[in-house]
């Protein structure tokens, strides 16, 4: 009985831990002054990636986002420091750690932080890539999920036609 | 000879009610205006059909194009702020290592 009742818990948690709620994040866009919010979801990127147009780069966008099944950007820009605290990122980083992605990376400055998480697969393929980077008065969190090649963020810090983004 | 009674009572030929003819004839003639007809009415449909189907269909295809190059210009924004990201924390990694060495 107490076995079925675990199984039961389990089958129910399983689904829930596949996606983070965002939407915890985006409480905290009330207090910012900028914001970028992205949400593309599996059928959304479809949309999007069919609807490149004649751009030179569309077959290497389209095979990026090919094999993804979503893309999540929050990123928010404060007034002063501490109108976010540390806190607040801690049930994203708890929910990448739960998806058993490996940081990979983890930098420290004086004042800001850059974490990178991702889940190696074999051949050189990635099965997600999250990147929060803090710093007292902003925040970036960038949440891939699906596979991609790890040539794919080569281009992606490349350039593949994206259009630079001012500097902030 | 009672039920006989009651049978043939019940089956007397009994005259028509005054212009009951007249009015079954009009009945049968179709009476009433030509628009009412079942086949005009059907006509009309078909033709309110043919002008209202292509106009909702090309309102959608221009709503899911809307929803497509939104979805697009957040697709490009999106590589281009992990792009950014992915540039910065290299940038970190090369300071941090510069400092180190």
């Amino acid at each position: 009985m107490k076995t079925a009742l675990l199984l039961i818990v389990f089958a129910l948690a399983a689904p829930a831990q596949q996606n983070f709620d965002f939407s915890k994040l985006d409480k905290l866009g009330a207090k910012a002054k900028g914001s970028t919010n992205i949400t593309l979801d599996g059928a959304m990127l479809k949309l999007a990636a069919g609807f490149l147009g004649d751009d030179s780069d569309k077959d290497s966008i389209q095979a990026l986002v090919k094999n993804l099944k979503g893309i999540y950007i929050r990123s928010y820009e404060f007034e002063k420091p501490g109108l976010y605290s540390k806190a607040d990122l801690a049930p994203l980083r708890a929910y990448v750690k739960s998806l058993q992605w490996s940081k990979i990376v983890d930098v420290k400055d004086e004042k800001e932080t850059t974490e990178i998480y991702a889940l190696a697969l074999p051949n050189d393929r990635l099965g997600g890539l999250a990147i929060i980077s803090a710093e007292p008065a902003e925040f970036t969190v960038v949440f891939i999920n699906g596979t991609l090649n790890a040539s794919d963020i080569d281009k992606l810090s490349g350039n593949l036609g994206i259009p630079n983004l001012p500097k902030r | 000879m009672n039920l006989e009674n009651e049978l043939r009572e019940a089956l007397r030929r009994e005259a028509a009610p005054e212009g009951f003819a007249d009015r079954v004839l009009a009945k049968t003639r179709g009476a009433g205006p030509m628009w009412r007809r079942p086949v005009v009415l059907a006509v009309a449909a078909a033709l309110v059909m043919t002008v209202a189907i292509p106009s909702e269909v090309a309102r959608y295809r221009r709503r899911e194009q809307r929803r497509a190059i939104e979805a697009r210009d957040q697709l490009i924004q999106a590589l281009a702020i992990t792009r950014v990201q992915l540039r910065h924390a290299k940038e970190q990694i090369r300071r941090n290592t510069r400092h180190t060495l």
